[in-house]
């Protein structure tokens, strides 16, 4: 405990040097801190010399990365949890490059490309037998193939009325913080319950498609087609986010063969997607429509193996489901005039909703029947429905305030049914009442910055309360260049078999660094 | 509405004896150590007499009773009230079709440096050829949007891509939604509309408020003429950058001497032989009727006697306690609309509460006719998502170090003394006075080895 107290005391120590002049502090401090302030107002070595000349010997080719170095580590001591040994400290210890460039050919035609390269040192800079997720999957710790490091590829040529891009490429539909209508590509969800909206950028798993946009007045109209297909990565058995409450295939008797993904090769497997826009004033809205595979694979009985005296063996294949998505988004801004204490208020309303027809779950009053003879895949098919609406509120003092329920539903559904997209959360209905509250502070001549997320999740009608995440994070502009936070994200409440409930020991302290050029 | 009944000569005259004390004891800057440079109305020359309507009560328009009847941009003599309205013309952004590239950034008393350049593409929907100010008053119904702004960032990178459409609104008394905004950021890859910014608030990490950035509409100000003044400086350059590279528009990059830049540019031809501009000083007192939660009470413009426009501004909070001071180097940018062509080529916005010094130049700044292609595909939020930076305009005048920021606006201390309420703490006096005897920002306090 007295390590995490040095760091967190050494973080806090660095923002107080930094925020010295801005606080006032008078004398030799401030002078120190106005010293580094002003040497680290034109920190920028790579972008001075590495950038400019590279910009400047090929006029044609943009050129700029970032480093970013994050760490999460545990505030919680428990050390066996459910199924896990919670014998390590750091959630994680990333390091992530990425540089990004675009070649211009000819007017309107452009060769772009991202790369990354990530390093986590959680396997390696700390002794636990509970992380060995790196020994499953190798791009667990380090992103070491050509499909992880060469992030998005990809060529557009662009008129007026017209877009098109061929190549590796993330697409995201919607408007509203987290998921609803964002539904083209996969994502690494390594970090489960941990990854939010600021983390999708990094997180996405771009995909090799056609993308076409047609734009018309103040309309617009998008048709993807994607020949290549990216699944969603779930946390790795042994890695630092993986469930403490899923048992280990090891003490599984039933024997699960490999996933039936679609194929690239084949037409009949391809996905399409369409969009359309239009911008009339004060309100904006536009449709979707997705004929896609589910990114996450559910299991099928494809075979029966009986055993004598004991319950027969099941056979699964994880197969991928294709599925119709049909979206709605909308957004409209108004001024609430004159309210009490804060005067007049400008506010902005989202509105964002898909449904999904034909979701594949797993049944286990099936799967039972299975086991004892019957023939059945262990599956149904239900349609769910995610939508939320969000309310954005301009307060007094830079002071942002969002309040953004959202809501999972599955049809038909009965409490035999696992995990499907899109449905509610192990039971019929979830409901995320989210609020996030953000501010600047003047003292620090608004380079210091806090924001509040408070995500209560409530399901019925079974399960009732699931638990609460409360994240606080405080940020600091060291320069136009380089920024830090501090971040806490705490689980609370909620039975351990809840959503939130069962990171209930996963509370954390985090802090990023982010130097971009 | 009163011209300025306060100014008596028993008045002036303590005003006048404030001044010599002040120039004695205290800190006076610039030319006025010598002769004032400034006077009250009772004061006024005969030519500016003739220039000048005391009428308080000038007739209204019928179809818009809150404008003056008489049609826009109005004759001489003029009243206050019309001062104002042809000062209000002149808002940061020119209001004709254009494009420029905003260079911005804000500074702090420690010497935290933060810039931003932004390429803004500008399309009024006016016919050209219009006076866009008289369309905009007379033509534009109120709640139709009559601008729309695209601003691209190129700097800093962790910004790269970002881009804002704002669709700026005609307002009136009762119909006061200013503009529909939308961000695009390149980390989400989203295009997300935004609440309009609390109209009175400074922006994040800078001086400028959502007003001062749109302009304020003149018929929510109660106007009044307290005197003239002669400006010289107005954005004063520090001795440590003795030139400026700028974009020229037509010409390409143009290296300056920043010490030879005038307040009206190169072009106005009314400077004084002494190179001073004279100015009306009005004084615009905030309706509580029409804006009842304003946090501004008063500002105080000084605007050129022959094109209104405002060279400095200077905003008193609900204390009449000076808050903040802007003042603005302007030079031709449309030559097609004659004196309502003045466009500002650099604004300085001096917080002297929380002590941040914000400015923004504008480069680069060319009339542009927008095809009806170019109006339907650009101003668009959908635009946006495409990353598109259709027409590249560059600059070259970021600040490469802090020691290179502007100097502080001019307090003027002794100027219009019974008007101006100026409180600055001890240490910001001694540093301002400092920074005016060295010629550049000083960012550590007195004692320490190095003073810069």
């Amino acid at each position: 405990m007295s390590r995490n107290a040095r760091a967190i005391g050494g973080v806090l120590a660095l923002v107080c040097l930094s925020a010295a002049p801005a606080l006032g502090i008078a004398g030799e401090m401030s002078n120190m801190a106005s010293k580094f302030d002003r040497a680290i107002a034109t920190f920028n070595p790579i972008g001075k010399h590495v950038r400019k000349p590279i910009e400047r010997a090929v006029p044609s080719l943009r050129f700029k990365g970032s480093v970013r170095q994050w760490s999460d580590f545990l505030i919680d001591t428990d050390d066996h949890i459910g199924f896990r040994e919670q014998d390590f400290r750091f959630l994680q210890l990333q390091n992530l490059l990425e540089l990004e460039m675009a070649y211009q050919v000819a007017p309107g035609l452009d060769i772009n490309a991202v790369t990354h390269g990530l390093y986590d040192g959680v396997y390696d800079w700390q002794s636990s037998g509970g992380l060995f997720a790196d020994g499953i999957d190798r791009t667990a710790e380090v992103y070491n193939d050509a499909e992880r490091v060469l992030r998005e590829f990809y060529v557009s040529y662009r008129t007026p009325r017209f877009d098109l891009l061929v190549g590796k490429q993330q697409v995201i539909w919607g408007k509203m913080d987290g998921q609803f209508i964002d539904i083209i590509n996969g994502m690494d969800r390594r970090e489960s319950v941990q990854l939010e909206t600021e983390d999708f950028e990094t997180r996405r798993l771009p995909t090799w498609m056609a993308n076409t946009t047609l734009h018309f007045g103040r309309n617009s109209l998008q048709v993807l087609y994607m020949f290549d297909f990216e699944q969603d990565r779930q946390p790795l058995p042994g890695s630092p986010w993986a469930s403490p409450f899923i048992p280990p295939a090891s003490l599984s008797t039933d024997i699960t063969h490999p996933v039936n993904r679609p194929s690239s090769s084949y037409f009949g497997d391809h996905e399409f997607g369409l969009r359309f826009d239009r911008s009339a004033g004060a309100l904006t809205y536009g449709v979707i429509y997705g004929y896609l595979w589910d990114k996450n694979a559910i299991d099928h009985v494809i075979g029966v193996e009986p055993q004598l005296g004991q319950p027969s063996l099941l056979h699964f294949e994880p197969r991928h489901e294709r599925l119709h998505h049909l979206g709605v988004t909308t957004d409209y801004a108004t001024t609430m005039p004159q309210l009490p204490w804060v005067g007049s208020v400008p506010v902005v309303l989202r509105l964002e909703a898909l449904w999904t027809h034909g979701v594949r779950f797993v049944d286990f009053t099936k799967q039972a029947a299975a086991r004892a003879g019957d023939s059945t895949d262990g599956t149904a098919q239900h349609d769910t429905l995610r939508a939320a609406i969000a309310a954005e509120f301009g307060l007094p003092y830079n002071t942002t305030f969002i309040l953004q329920p959202s809501y999972y539903h599955t049809f038909g559904w009965n409490k035999h049914l696992g995990y499907g997209f899109g449905g509610g959360i192990g039971d019929e209905w979830t409901i995320l009442p989210v609020m996030f509250l953000s501010r600047t502070f003047a003292f620090s001549r608004d380079r210091l910055s806090a924001q509040f997320t408070a995500l209560p999740v409530i399901s019925g009608p079974e399960v009732g309360w699931q638990g609460i995440k409360t994240k606080l994070r405080v940020k600091y502009k060291f320069s136009q260049f380089v920024t830090g936070q501090l971040i806490y994200n705490g689980y609370d409440a909620g039975e351990p078999t809840d959503f939130y409930g069962q990171y209930d020991e996963w509370d954390n302290i985090g802090w990023e660094l982010n130097y971009e050029f | 509405m009163n011209s300025d009944p306060r100014t008596t000569p028993r008045r002036n005259r303590r005003h006048a004896l404030a001044a010599c004390l002040l120039a004695t004891f205290g800190w006076v800057t610039g030319s006025s150590a010598q002769e004032p440079t400034w006077r009250t109305v009772d004061q006024l020359t005969e030519e500016e007499r003739a220039q000048f309507d005391p009428n308080t009560a000038a007739p209204r328009d019928a179809a818009i009773p809150y404008l003056p009847a008489e049609p826009y941009p109005f004759e001489a003599p003029y009243t206050a009230e019309e001062m104002g309205y042809r000062s209000s013309e002149f808002a940061h952004i020119g209001r004709w079709s254009h494009s420029l590239v905003d260079v911005y950034g804000a500074i702090t008393t420690s010497g935290y440096i933060n810039q931003g350049v932004s390429v803004g593409y500008v399309m009024v929907t006016m016919p050209p050829g219009i006076e866009p100010y008289g369309a905009y008053l007379r033509d534009i119904k109120a709640g139709d949007v009559y601008a729309r702004w695209m601003l691209y960032n190129t700097f800093p990178p962790e910004t790269e891509a970002e881009q804002q459409l704002w669709m700026v609104y005609r307002t009136d008394p009762k119909i006061t939604t200013k503009m529909d905004f939308f961000v695009y950021s390149p980390q989400m890859r989203r295009v997300r509309r935004q609440p309009q910014p609390r109209r009175d608030q400074r922006f994040p990490d800078n001086a400028q408020t959502f007003d001062d950035v749109m302009g304020r509409d003149p018929w929510e100000l109660e106007w009044s003429l307290i005197g003239t003044d002669v400006l010289y400086k107005t954005v004063r350059y520090p001795n440590t950058r003795p030139t400026i590279t700028l974009n020229d528009g037509q010409a390409g990059f143009v290296e300056k001497q920043t010490a030879d830049i005038k307040p009206m540019s190169d072009e106005y031809p009314h400077y004084q032989s002494d190179g001073g501009v004279k100015c009306w000083v009005l004084k615009a007192t905030v309706r509580r009727d029409l804006v009842p939660d304003y946090a501004e009470k008063t500002l105080l413009f000084w605007v050129d006697q022959h094109s209104f426009y405002p060279l400095r501004t200077e905003k008193y909070n609900l204390k009449d306690e000076l808050i903040m001071i802007e003042v603005r180097n302007a030079e031709m940018a449309n030559p097609e609309f004659g004196q309502h062509g003045y466009s500002a080529s650099i604004s300085l916005y001096w917080d002297l509460e929380h002590d941040i010094m914000s400015y923004s130049l504008h480069d680069g700044h060319t009339p542009h006719t927008w095809t009806p292609e170019q109006q339907a595909m650009i101003f668009t939020p959908e635009f946006m998502r495409r990353q598109w930076l259709v027409e590249s305009v560059k600059s070259q005048a970021l600040i490469e170090d802090p020691d290179h920021y502007f100097l502080r606006p001019e307090i003027h201390r002794d100027k219009f003394p019974a008007e101006r309420k100026i409180v600055l703490a001890p240490e910001l006096e001694a540093r301002s006075q400092a920074e005016e005897a060295a010629g550049h920002l000083i960012f550590e306090t007195a004692g320490a080895s190095d003073t810069n």
